[in-house]
């Protein structure tokens, strides 16, 4: 039974991944998306032997299992759609038979050949433990244990609320929240006071979005939620604070002053130095019993509150050293980025009365556009992955796990209990969520980004 | 066009010979062939714990003098950081046909090192007794096991078999300032309400430190206090005479200490570093001053005693407070042994055994226990330093030998032995941390850790039962 809802909505999705496809008929083209669903939903019920879908497991799992085949049916009609669009396209064809005939003389398999390497390692080192996590990730498995057992998708569910009704229609809202926007935005003519709302309220089908995974993670101490709000918050601090503030110092230090040079060198310094050796600075001078933060508010007759035992404090503790060891790198590429603003339009801009601010503001933002976004994914892989050092040296995740955010947690589960199970569910959680805030930023930044030139 | 083939060409032969260099280290660990009657040397890894100059440094200077004594055999030392890495690497290395000889694990994980096994279901170590073989000598090496003190070879021993070669072993011990306690005019504590009644006087003086006690929020000394109380951690006698099925986190002694501890940090004497198995942290405020008492291991007697006279303090060691209302049982040990790998060819197993027994023979484990703190592992090593006058000199050193020698052999003071400890200890500590910095409710709490606990033992059981 819920087999069948599993391929149904595999079909479903699958016919709405097709609604693009080139060159084909309305109905022939549904049916041809719903074959790809179909398909792509019974290939991953068949890799999981349909375990998810029986009635011996949690209602959880069934719902899980359902989204699974869906995501799975999108995903393999918007595929098979996608190649039929390239084949459909002229120009791509005539550039592709250029390239055969054009470079590679020697035959088909030079290209390969070269590539060998690189496909090797990637191989190898990325693809096969990428399938092995999502194996593992079924299984409860121990290192120096003989046996392993099969858990299906309770690696999962136990991250999630127990009640299959919130987990089903949290997610749902939030998606409703955020295509109705969407479709509000759509309708409304541009530059209208409804557009201009319906602008205003973008943010909001984030925030539901976020709000409903916050809700749908189960609470309590062992709880997967106080996680997950750790990863938000400490993310969003880092990134935020790393750009804002990279942006800050970067502006000043393109200013023409004495000796700038030496300004700008010593400011990238803190690139060079790696995660955990962050942690360890700010460890020491944080230290409440011989940090020199401490020192200097002894001075003052002040005692300097211990990081280690409030939780914003410790917080507040991590992002700082996060953001203290990314902007280096963001001062760099933005005093590249702001060479390239168009000196005419400053100019010009000058000539016309506008303030410092508003230069600022409508000139040098907008054409640092392509470095943001850079940066923005640069500063994200950090928060998510590289802070695991910062965190393991300045807190270890304290107070109460109060500054564990997913990659420690991965890292605690997985290696230091050695329940690599539990590990690798986790990592499969992290990198749907790192997958979807790519497409999110990539999809957003495709009408505001110009990388100068034509279009 | 001839260099991109050369690069090719490169890349291609390094492959090959990485590939080629696998294979060839598994035909040679497989092998079981006597090497040493071809004259050459037998190589023997041990992998241990410790990267500090003075523990790692006494590794390396045994091995050099076993090497010169044995010239047949090359013992060769590797630090790692931490006793889960150790573990971790060595079955990797297991995995990868390359694995060390003598590994140094804690006790926490003694369950977990029996049931270990490899990839084919063999088990990865070897009982040292039944390596042994009743042998008194190996190699001209006394064998010392059978003179384990008796704390060692209590908790070490399962099912009359002893798995492991002692090395490192210690109890928890309190330190004190005794210049502070000597200010405030109040004695020892020998209490968990003598602990109270100081704390009171000591925080009243008007230049008071900031907290009275502190000790690192680590399990082990969770699991000490049970063992003086007489409480089982697990069903079975702790896992002594049957494997562990069910832990008991919520009992009436854990409930207990966890409220002491949160009275006493809710009353400004227990200072929190805010940071779970803090060693570094709580050391720190002890040398600082900012307490009067630090409940520790005695691993670090020695250093702990000479930085506090550099502070210009009176570090005096003290058996660790307990908890009066109830009977008293005993403190257990702490620490880590050497396991013996399975399978080895018996020139390499020999040499391995006689350098095990050779790294702890009487002068080498007296000599260890002056340089850290750690008790003598072999009545012979007593001995001989009760001979040198070193108690005389170091009273400090005595404690934790004496803690340990009064404790009975009873399931509880022995401590607990199952599965999944290391993560089950983490349950532990991140409950305590719970109630000290979220100031929650002690049963409410200990509830919760006990479903998470067992859990984990359920787990860990159903991985490894046939």
């Amino acid at each position: 039974m819920t087999l069948l809802i599993a391929l149904l909505v595999g079909a479903g999705a699958g016919a709405y991944g097709f609604r693009n496809a080139l060159r084909l008929r309305p109905q022939p083209r549904y049916l041809a998306g719903a074959a790809f669903g179909l398909l792509g939903a019974a290939v991953v019920s068949g890799a999981t032997k349909g375990c998810a879908y029986g009635t011996d497991v949690d209602s959880i799992q069934n719902v899980i299992g359902v989204a699974i085949a869906g995501a799975a049916g999108l995903a393999a009609a918007t595929a098979a759609s996608s190649t039929k669009a390239a084949r459909g396209d002229e120009p791509i064809a005539k550039q592709r038979s250029e390239l055969r005939t054009g470079t590679y003389r020697l035959g088909w398999w030079w290209p390969w050949l070269l590539l060998l390497p690189t496909l090797i390692i990637l191989v190898v080192f990325l693809y096969i433990p990428a399938v092995q996590t999502f194996t593992l990730s079924t299984m409860l498995v121990r290192l120096g244990a003989p046996n392993t057992i099969d858990v299906c998708l309770s690696n999962f569910t136990e991250l999630l609320v127990p009640n299959p009704w919130m987990v089903v229609v949290l997610p749902s809202l939030s998606v409703a929240v955020i295509w109705g926007l969407g479709l509000w935005k759509q309708r409304a003519s541009a530059g209208s006071a409804s557009y201009n709302l319906a602008t205003t309220l973008q943010p909001l089908g984030i925030m539901a979005l976020l709000t409903a995974l916050y809700f749908m993670f189960s609470g309590g101490t062992n709880g997967y939620r106080s996680i997950y709000l750790n990863t938000v918050v400490i993310s969003a601090g880092t990134v935020l604070g790393g750009m804002v503030f990279g942006l800050a110092i970067a502006y000043l230090a393109f200013q023409k002053v004495r000796g700038i040079g030496v300004y700008r060198t010593l400011l990238i310094w803190p690139y060079a130095v790696s995660a955990p050796v962050a942690g360890i600075l700010f460890f020491m001078m944080f230290d409440p019993t011989a940090g020199v933060i401490q020192h200097i508010f002894d001075g003052f007759g002040i005692d300097f509150p211990n990081y280690r035992e409030s939780v914003s404090l410790a917080r507040f503790t991590v992002i700082a050293a996060s953001v203290w060891k990314v902007l280096g790198y963001n001062i760099l590429f933005y005093l590249a980025g702001l060479q390239n603003v168009p000196i005419d339009q400053i100019e010009a801009s000058v000539l016309d009365g506008a303030s410092a601010w508003q230069r600022f503001r409508y000139i040098v933002t907008p054409s640092l556009g392509p470095i943001t976004f850079f940066l923005l994914i640069t500063n994200l892989t950090y928060a998510f992955f590289d802070i695991y050092g910062t965190i393991d040296y300045l807190t270890r995740g304290a107070p109460a796990g109060a500054t564990s955010v997913a990659i420690y947690e991965i890292i605690r589960v997985g290696v230091d209990n050695r329940d690599i199970g539990r590990g690798a569910a986790q990592s499969v959680l992290l990198f749907l969520a790192v997958i979807g805030l790519t497409i999110w930023q990539f999809r957003r930044s495709e009408d505001r980004i110009t990388y100068g030139g034509v279009g | 066009m001839a260099k991109r083939w050369l690069g090719i060409l490169t890349v291609l032969t390094l492959l090959l010979a990485a590939c080629g260099d696998s294979g060839t280290t598994t035909t040679v660990a497989s092998g079981t062939g006597d090497t040493s009657a071809s004259g050459e040397i037998t190589d023997i890894e041990m992998w241990i714990a410790f990267a500090d100059d003075t523990r790692l440094g006494f590794a390396e200077d045994k091995a050099a003098a076993f090497n010169a004594a044995h010239p047949e055999y090359n013992v060769v030392v590797q630090s790692f950081d931490s006793y889960n890495t150790v573990f971790e690497q060595a079955q990797l290395a297991l995995d990868g046909g390359n694995p060390p000889e003598i590994i140094h694990f804690f006790e926490a994980a003694t369950q977990e090192a029996i049931d270990a096994v490899d990839a084919a279901g063999d088990p990865i170590f070897k009982s040292v007794t039944a390596a042994i073989g009743g042998r008194t000598e190996i190699l001209g090496e006394p064998v010392v096991l059978d003179d384990v003190v008796s704390a060692a070879r209590n908790y070490y021993t399962i099912d009359g078999d002893f798995y492991s070669m002692p090395w490192n072993t210690s109890s928890a011990i309190m330190f004190v300032n005794q210049d502070m306690l000597d200010a405030a005019g109040v004695d020892i504590p020998e209490t968990w309400a003598d602990v109270d009644a100081a704390c009171d006087t000591i925080l009243a003086a008007a230049d008071a430190p900031s907290g009275c006690i502190t000790w690192p929020n680590h399990s082990w000394f969770i699991e000490q206090t049970l063992g003086q109380e007489g409480t089982l951690l697990a069903n079975n006698d702790n896992g002594r005479t049957a494997r562990a099925t069910e832990v008991n986190v919520a009992s009436d002694g854990m409930k207990a200490y966890f409220q002491w501890w949160k009275d006493l940090d809710a009353s400004g004497k227990y200072l929190y570093t805010g940071v779970q198995r803090d060693w570094d942290g709580t050391n720190a405020a002890f040398q600082a001053k900012e307490v009067a008492m630090l409940i520790y291991s005695s691993s670090d007697t020695t250093v702990l005693t000479e930085t506090g006279a550099e502070n210009g303090f009176n570090v005096v060691a003290a058996p660790m407070p307990y908890n009066s209302d109830v009977p008293f049982e005993g403190n257990l040990i702490g620490g880590a042994t050497l396991w013996l790998l399975n399978g080895l060819d018996t020139t390499t197993e020999d040499g391995a055994l006689a350098f095990m027994n050779y790294f702890s023979n009487p002068e080498n484990a007296a000599e260890w226990h002056k340089i850290t703190g750690y008790i003598p592992i072999t009545n012979a090593a007593v001995q001989l330093l009760k001979d040198e006058g070193w108690y005389e000199t170091s009273p400090n050193s005595l404690v934790a030998s004496d803690q340990l020698d009064a404790a009975a052999n009873t399931p509880a003071a022995r401590g607990a032995l199952l599965g999944n400890f290391v993560s089950i200890r983490d349950v532990l500590t991140a409950a305590a941390e719970n109630m000290l910095v979220n100031d929650g409710d002690v049963t409410t709490i200990l509830e919760e850790a006990q479903g998470e606990a067992q859990r984990l033992l359920d787990e860990y059981n159903a991985l490894f039962s046939n």
